[in-house]
């Protein structure tokens, strides 16, 4: 055990359906295995309230950048328009409030936006640059993966997780130790 | 399923319906007898508007439910029945246009200028060179075929459907799709044709009150007044046949869609809204700005009232995931948001109507008169749409009661049971 500082040891069970997936992961949720981390090429319905994961509190940048967005158009043209640069437009008053509105909504979506994506890599500790094991590259093609930490688990403790993807159903079953 | 398979109407509920269609009764005769102008310009204005927007209403219900079927759509399979009974509704609708369309040929009403003979004669002092030349469109003959020609039309379609639906309920097969394929094609069939025609018969019922003007986003803009208050009378009515036991598998899944749909075409009702407001706003063309002058300067609450109970309300209320699936947001934003889109048809129609009745009674000699109820909504006004309403839900249930209220050999009524958002 002397990387065990280091590495973590995984073993990983691939499934080729999702429904399978959901089953197994109902499974071990009642049995109170510790799931180490479920990998799927793309969003699986009813996987988040089996895994016990809370909402997403991503939504609440979203809102934050998003209203900052607001407020930085808003303000900066009625500042530009009428104290900094003064400029009728066909007639229009100094401050006209409907043309800024298209502006006004496209920044707010700007700044959600790309606030948002800054959110989520920071958050996720992502970046450029960034390298991330993964387990098996299917897992982003057509592969849906439960995988154990089996570091610090005893031979029959192996044996049980064995048991458990021969009896849900996975396909592959593989071991592998990342960084 | 365990529940009552057909709805029967509750005895209270039918004498609170009745109440109500008697109030409107008693308010839209109060309307007619309240003349000061001696048009009956306030009863009838109140009958154009109310008759409108309930048509629209049962319009957009069988409209959405093509849209769903052409799209393989089945997250509202469980409720379906609901949309088919609101589209039943398009029989009044007919009664009430035709009303109102005879009151056209018989000079019943000064709803129009456009119906004013005076002003299509080259030798009149009243004569108006843009009418005469919109007098292709905008004449009795087009009105009567066209306006109710599409409303027969879309009750055909919807009489199909409906039909269709029924008719599937008794199959032997479940893998006899013979009724759903015919229900797409049929669907597929009215959806052009409604677009189309919706915007032609917005043109005739609601844009011509205003006959000088023209917007050519006024028929979206319109229509999505009908969807939203469609959407949220669909909500308030599967929420009260829920409160009595019936529907119990239309779940807060099924109202988080709805919710979203009430969400999104808020956004989007608002969207066209400010797109015709600022387009004519920036353009600053008189004949164009004369609409909005005309509503911000006389009409300045209803006009901000309108962006806020129909936008700013809706958008923070709904923005959230859990208010979508509450009973008591949902019923909160549902019944603010259908009344608001009745007070944006008052802002479309009275305004050109008050005008033209002070037209009328210029050209008659006569001084302008004090008409109620055309500035802001009186009593009246009030009562006649509760009436209104109560006539549309009567005739909506009682439809429903004639049919199973789940659709249950409906290829996707598995999918709608499931149903997860």
């Amino acid at each position: 055990m002397a990387h065990a500082h280091t590495t973590t040891d995984i073993i990983y069970g691939l499934y080729t359906d999702e429904t399978d997936l959901l089953h197994a992961v109902k499974q071990a949720g009642d049995a109170h295995m510790d799931i180490w981390n479920v990998y799927t090429p793309f969003p699986v319905h009813g996987l988040d309230p089996l895994l016990g994961l809370s909402e997403s509190r991503l939504h609440i940048a979203g809102f934050i950048f998003g209203s900052l967005g607001l407020l930085t158009a808003f303000l900066g043209m009625s500042w530009i328009f009428t104290r900094d640069w003064p400029v009728i437009f066909g007639g229009k008053p100094y401050w006209p409030v409907p043309s800024f509105i298209p502006i006004t909504f496209e920044l707010t979506v700007l700044f959600a936006a790309i606030g948002m994506v800054v959110t989520f890599y920071t958050v996720s500790g992502m970046g450029p640059g960034t390298m991330y094991p993964i387990l098996d590259p299917r897992i982003t093609d057509d592969k849906f993966c439960i995988a154990f930490d089996k570091t610090s688990m005893t031979g029959s403790d192996v044996d049980a997780i064995n048991n458990f993807f021969e009896n849900t159903g996975a396909a592959e079953i593989h071991s592998k130790e990342i960084a | 399923m365990e529940e009552r398979a057909t709805y029967k109407m509750d005895g209270t509920l039918r004498i609170v319906l009745l109440v109500l269609v008697g109030l409107g009764a008693l308010c839209l005769g109060a309307s007619f007898f309240s003349n000061p102008d001696g048009y009956h310009t306030r009863f009838w204005s109140n009958l154009l508007h109310n008759s409108v927007f309930f048509t629209g209403i049962a319009f957009m219900a069988i409209f959405f439910y093509a849209i769903c079927m052409t799209a393989y759509a089945g997250w509202h399979v469980m409720f379906k029945r609901v949309w088919e009974a609101f589209s039943q509704f398009m029989l009044v609708g007919i009664i009430l246009i035709g009303i109102i369309t005879l009151g056209v040929w018989l000079h019943w009403h000064h709803l129009y200028h456009w119906t004013d003979a005076a002003s299509l004669d080259p030798d009149s002092q009243y004569f108006d060179a843009i009418l005469k030349h919109k007098s292709s469109f905008l004449n009795p003959a087009v009105y009567t075929v066209l306006g109710l020609g599409m409303l027969g039309v879309w009750y055909f379609f919807a009489a199909r459907l409906r039909s269709l639906s029924l008719a599937e309920d008794n199959k032997k097969d479940p893998f006899d799709f013979r009724a759903f394929r015919k229900m797409k094609v049929w669907s597929a069939v009215f959806l052009p044709i409604a677009g189309f025609t919706s915007a032609a018969a917005i043109w005739l019922w609601v844009m011509s009150v205003d006959a000088h003007w023209y917007s050519t986003l006024f028929a979206w803009y319109t229509g999505a007044s009908w969807f939203v208050s469609m959407i949220a009378l669909t909500i308030l009515v599967l929420l009260y046949l829920k409160s009595q036991g019936y529907y119990s598998f239309v779940t807060s899944e099924h109202f988080h869609d709805l919710g979203k749909f009430l969400f999104a075409f808020s956004i989007f009702w608002t969207y066209l809204w400010f797109s015709q407001f600022m387009l004519i706003w920036y353009g600053n063309v008189g004949e164009e700005t004369i609409y909005f002058k005309e509503r911000y300067e006389n009409y300045p609450v209803m006009f901000y009232g309108n962006l806020i109970i129909n936008f700013i309300f809706p958008f923070f209320v709904l923005m959230r995931n859990d208010t979508k699936r509450k009973v008591g947001s949902l019923v909160i934003v549902s019944i603010v948001v259908l009344f608001g889109h009745w007070w944006d048809f008052f802002l479309m129609i009275k305004p050109g109507v008050l005008h033209t009745a002070h037209e009328a009674l210029e050209h008659a000699g006569k001084a302008h008169a004090h008409i109620g109820g055309m500035g802001f909504p009186g009593l009246l006004e009030i009562g006649i749409f509760l009436g209104f309403l109560g006539l549309f839900l009567l005739v909506v249930l009682m439809r429903l009661g004639a049919a199973p209220l789940v659709a249950a050999r409906d290829p996707y009524i598995q999918e709608s049971l499931h149903h997860h958002t």
